[in-house]
């Protein structure tokens, strides 16, 4: 069946006569809950650990060793990263994140096939954004940014730059661009994997990471 | 002002006492009180059953019979709602009694809405209890006030041990004839509000709604539960010393 | 009036459970709990939720116009979208897409559509065995069940019926932890992911601007369906669609509050399109399968509004009908508020009369509906396009009511009546009524009216009375 066909069911019958409720425009006065003017970083904070993520704030200096030390505590030795470009991992941060962490004694692999992905005891990827109002951490597909990266492996970090943190769930949406350049899968991530389905008990972890971390660095500039 | 009084079917047979008090209250705050002896019922059994055209024909007899009145006063939310919001809307229609319809919903009123509206008179300042007191928010009432004001309300009350209970705004499962119709699920929301009522550990509960008050008073009655139910005009003029304490 | 339809047995059936209608009780009020809190975070959740009521209803208002642009938006990023007028061509379709492309191992997200057209056992008809990997619907699928809530299918289950079946289906250990039970289930779904090839997915919404599929879920199992399998197939209704992407927060910030009383659910889906060329992964193959199935038909007539369901699940935790039955009882995939009357409208000849009947119109639904659907208004109205169904008894009943009451003279003939035929059981209740009454005798008792009525007080006194009493 076509398109047309399809519709017709609906054309056909019209109920043309009806009032129409008109398109509202402005949304944003009564949707945004967090403007610029505040903390953002601590709002952000806030929020995330509230919806069950542990959040670590760090400077450029120590970001590696938070990384490092996160890792370790999990006992966690088989790590995967991505070798695309994602926010505040550029190729250069995520060379020297592997290297600190193969100096701590830890297997790196840029790889996201799945082999790595399944047997990997943590992922460590940048993020697209942040939204402080939701403490939620953005990932977009892309070349070298498999969809996998943030949610086979148990453990996800997610290092985010301070300067990437927005206010508002809608300021993420209104800066979405429509055309090509609007990857295919981008997850907008609040919190690890929960479930309540067994008699309302929480438990995290079901199919996506159960421990998710994220890492706020607060460069100089 | 010259006030109609609405009884109301429930009221008027099952619950006399209701009227008489808000007579009293309403005497009490100035009101010059008719009442208008053709009245019988506002058509809600039927309109809520989804017999319209049924229900019109109370409503068109409603109408007319408080037409001549300033104002219409009943103690049930739920009937004044019928009016206020159903009337038009069954009406809508017959362009002549869409407009009689509108006044009389216009000048329609909830007993505890008309006493702060209308005469401005202070509920809260009024009333007193001599022993713990809780309370039924009837559904009907959204219309009017939410359950959060009426616990305010009744916090205002000098001296007041109000007990709140949980959830705040639980429907006692009457909704008219579906009580009977589904009594199984009624006689269940019955027992899940006559529940959270009697976990407040107060002994009486102010319950405005005539057709709620029947159910859960008859569900107390048959579980054996100590609860009394009593409408605010009731309380309101007991407190006054308009009326007898009853039992 | 007697226990007769089958609706009334289910019914009976249901409340008689005691263990299911506590267990529905405790989710169903902590879950009203948590939203009423989700909701008190918001500025000013009441004017969002009139956006939401507003903007859908608006695409409702222009659908053909809306589904256009959003068919043409996922074609130019190189998904397929594909026609069901009805439940059997959704059907056919799918199981199409997945023999003549030789896919085998199904899994599927949550989807209340998938649901109601029953696509499952569709699938195994042509001989797969699709893999439900939501946790609740996973435990359903085990335990030959259906699910009772649209939201939180297994509300109905505790964990000792839980563990017995996963014991008996999976061989694995008894155990009655729920984080022991979930990780034996990861444990099992997590092979099953790594070697699909068709992943079916419902959607909450869809962005015409851009063609865009947005699937809100917690545990993950959603993310893994649309991205690990080589084919992906996301069944909507038609109803789903939205404007614009910066329409997606005003829902977005209400959807999962109203639902769980999170803010977001853990996982936001966006999808365009299949995986790009230079992507790392993702399905190479994209397919929509739009549906109407019944919704055109509500939509041409006076209950559009019905279509602006978000099926966040609001109106079942706030409604005591439900919490006192249970999701079975309704005999529907859609149970609850919204279920008495989306099961009527889109099956108009199933004899589901008795469903919107079955509510008390307390309005509880109709407070919590994120996208302000007014239930309480619609159930009377679709009762009273079936009135005519009632059994002749009650039609007749009606009319004499009706009678007495256009007339004082019998109203109060009828009164006195009534206080005659009610017998006193010794202490002013009457325990067992006649007729109809006997119904309302049957929970409770009812008081033998007061000799006087009011009208026979006010006669008497009240209205000689001097005003100052
Ligand atoms: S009718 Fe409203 S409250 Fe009920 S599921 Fe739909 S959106 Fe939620």
């Amino acid at each position: 069946m076509n398109l047309q066909d399809f519709l017709s069911s609906l054309t056909k019958r019209g109920g043309g006569d009806r009032e129409r409720t008109p398109l509202p425009d402005d949304l944003e006065s009564a949707v945004r809950q967090v403007d610029g003017n505040v903390d953002l970083i601590g709002v952000f904070a806030a929020s995330a650990e509230a919806a069950g993520a542990r959040v670590r704030r760090t400077s450029g200096a120590d970001w590696l060793t938070a990384i490092a030390g996160i890792l370790g505590d999990l006992d966690a030795t088989r790590i995967c990263t991505q070798a695309a470009e994602v926010g505040f991992l550029s190729r250069a941060r995520s060379a020297e994140l592997s290297e600190h962490l193969r100096d701590s004694g830890m297997t790196v692999s840029t790889d996201t096939g799945d082999d790595e992905l399944f047997s990997a005891d943590a992922s460590i990827t940048g993020v697209s954004a942040a939204i402080a109002e939701t403490g939620t951490v953005v990932c977009e597909s892309g070349p070298n940014a498999a969809r996998g990266a943030s949610l086979i492996p148990p453990v996800h970090v997610a290092v985010v730059g301070a300067a990437q943190i927005i206010p508002d769930l809608c300021d993420y949406f209104e800066q979405l661009p429509g055309g090509p350049e609007l990857p295919a899968n981008v997850n907008l991530i609040t919190g690890p994997s929960k479930t309540a389905d067994i008699e309302g008990t929480l438990v995290t972890g079901v199919h996506g990471p159960g421990k998710l971390f994220i890492v706020v660095v607060a460069t100089a500039s | 002002m010259t006030v109609a009084l609405f009884v109301t079917c429930v009221s008027d047979t099952f619950c006399p006492r209701v009227g008489e008090a808000v007579v009293r209250v309403l005497r009490h705050c100035g009101c010059d009180v008719r009442f208008p002896a053709r009245q019988t019922c506002c058509g809600q059994p039927a309109y809520n059953s989804g017999f319209h055209s049924e229900a019109a024909e109370l409503a068109r007899r409603m109408i007319a019979i408080f037409e001549p009145y300033e104002y219409v006063v009943t103690p049930s939310a739920s009937c004044a709602m019928m009016v206020r919001q159903h009337y038009p809307q069954l009406l809508a229609d017959e362009p002549g009694w869409r407009k009689a319809a509108d006044r009389l919903a216009a000048k329609t009123y909830e007993f505890t809405s008309f006493l702060r509206e209308v005469p401005e008179f202070d509920v809260s300042a009024n009333l007193r209890f001599n022993e713990a007191v809780t309370f039924h928010y009837p559904c009907h009432a959204r219309e009017f006030y939410s359950a959060r004001d009426l616990e305010a309300l009744l916090s205002r009350v000098p001296g007041v041990d109000l007990r709140t209970p949980r959830p705040v705004d639980l429907c006692c499962g009457f909704g008219g004839i579906f009580a009977v119709d589904h009594a199984e699920i009624s006689g269940a929301m019955m027992g899940d509000k006559l529940e959270s009522l009697s976990q407040t550990g107060a002994g009486l509960v102010i319950c405005d709604e005539g057709g709620c008050a029947l159910n859960l008073a008859g569900g107390a009655h048959r579980r054996g539960t100590s609860l009394r139910f009593r409408h605010i005009a009731e309380c309101l003029a007991e407190s006054l010393g308009l009326m007898e304490a009853e039992e | 009036m007697s226990a007769s339809t089958p609706f009334q047995q289910r019914v009976a059936a249901a409340v008689a459970d005691k263990r299911v209608v506590r267990a529905v009780h405790l989710a169903t009020l902590k879950k009203v709990e948590a939203r009423e809190a989700g909701m008190d975070q918001l500025r000013d959740f009441e004017q969002i939720r009139s956006l939401a009521a507003q903007v859908k209803q608006h695409t409702l208002d222009y659908l053909p116009r809306y589904l256009e642009q959003f068919v043409e938006q996922i074609e130019g990023r190189g998904g397929a979208v594909h026609f069901a007028p009805d439940a059997e061509a959704a059907r056919r379709i799918i199981c199409d897409i997945a023999t003549s492309r030789g896919l085998k191992r199904v899994v599927k997200s949550k989807s209340m559509t998938s649901e109601e057209i029953h696509l499952n056992q569709a699938l195994e008809a042509v001989g797969l065995r699709p893999v439900e990997t939501d946790l609740g619907e996973f435990i359903v699928q085990i335990d030959h069940d259906t699910p009772s809530h649209i939201v939180t299918p297994i509300i109905h289950k505790d964990r000792r019926q839980i563990a017995l079946a996963m014991q008996r289906e999976l061989g694995c250990e008894y155990t009655e932890d729920p984080t022991e039970l979930t990780m034996i289930a990861r444990r099992h779904l997590r092979e099953i992911f790594r070697n699909c090839d068709l992943g079916i997915s419902g959607v909450n919404f869809g962005v015409a601007e851009t063609g865009t599929l947005c699937i809100c879920t917690n545990e993950g199992n959603g993310r893994l369906t649309v991205s690990r399998p080589r084919v992906h197939v996301a069944l909507m209704g038609i109803e789903k669609v939205i404007p614009r992407m910066r329409d997606l927060p005003v829902f977005l910030k209400l959807l999962a509050r109203s639902s769980t009383g999170q803010p977001l659910t853990v996982y936001t889906t966006l999808i365009s399109g299949p995986k790009r060329l230079q992507d790392a992964d993702g399905p190479e193959e994209l397919h929509v399968v739009l549906m109407d199935a019944g919704r055109s038909d509500i939509w041409a007539g006076e209950f559009r509004e019905v279509l602006r369901c978000i099926r966040c699940g609001a109106c079942l935790n706030a409604c005591p009908v439900y919490r006192n039955i249970g999701g079975h009882a309704y005999g529907s995939v859609y149970p609850g508020p919204i279920g008495a009357l989306l099961t009527p409208l889109l099956h108009p000849a199933g004899g589901h009369e008795e469903l919107p009947r079955a509510s008390s119109l307390c309005g509880a639904c109709g407070v919590a509906c994120p996208v302000k659907i007014d239930i309480p208004d619609l159930l009377v109205r679709l009762r009273a396009q079936t009135h005519r169904s009632h059994p002749l008894a009650k039609r007749v009943a009606m009319r004499m009511w009706l009678w007495a009451m256009k007339s004082p003279l019998v109203f109060r003939l009828g009164q006195r009546l009534l206080r005659g035929l009610l017998k006193d059981g010794g202490d002013g209740w009457a325990t067992d009524g006649p007729g109809p009454l006997r119904a309302w005798t049957q929970p409770r008792d009812l008081p033998i009216p007061p000799k006087r009525s009011f009208r026979a007080i006010w006669q008497a006194e009240l209205s000689n009375e001097d005003k100052r009493g």
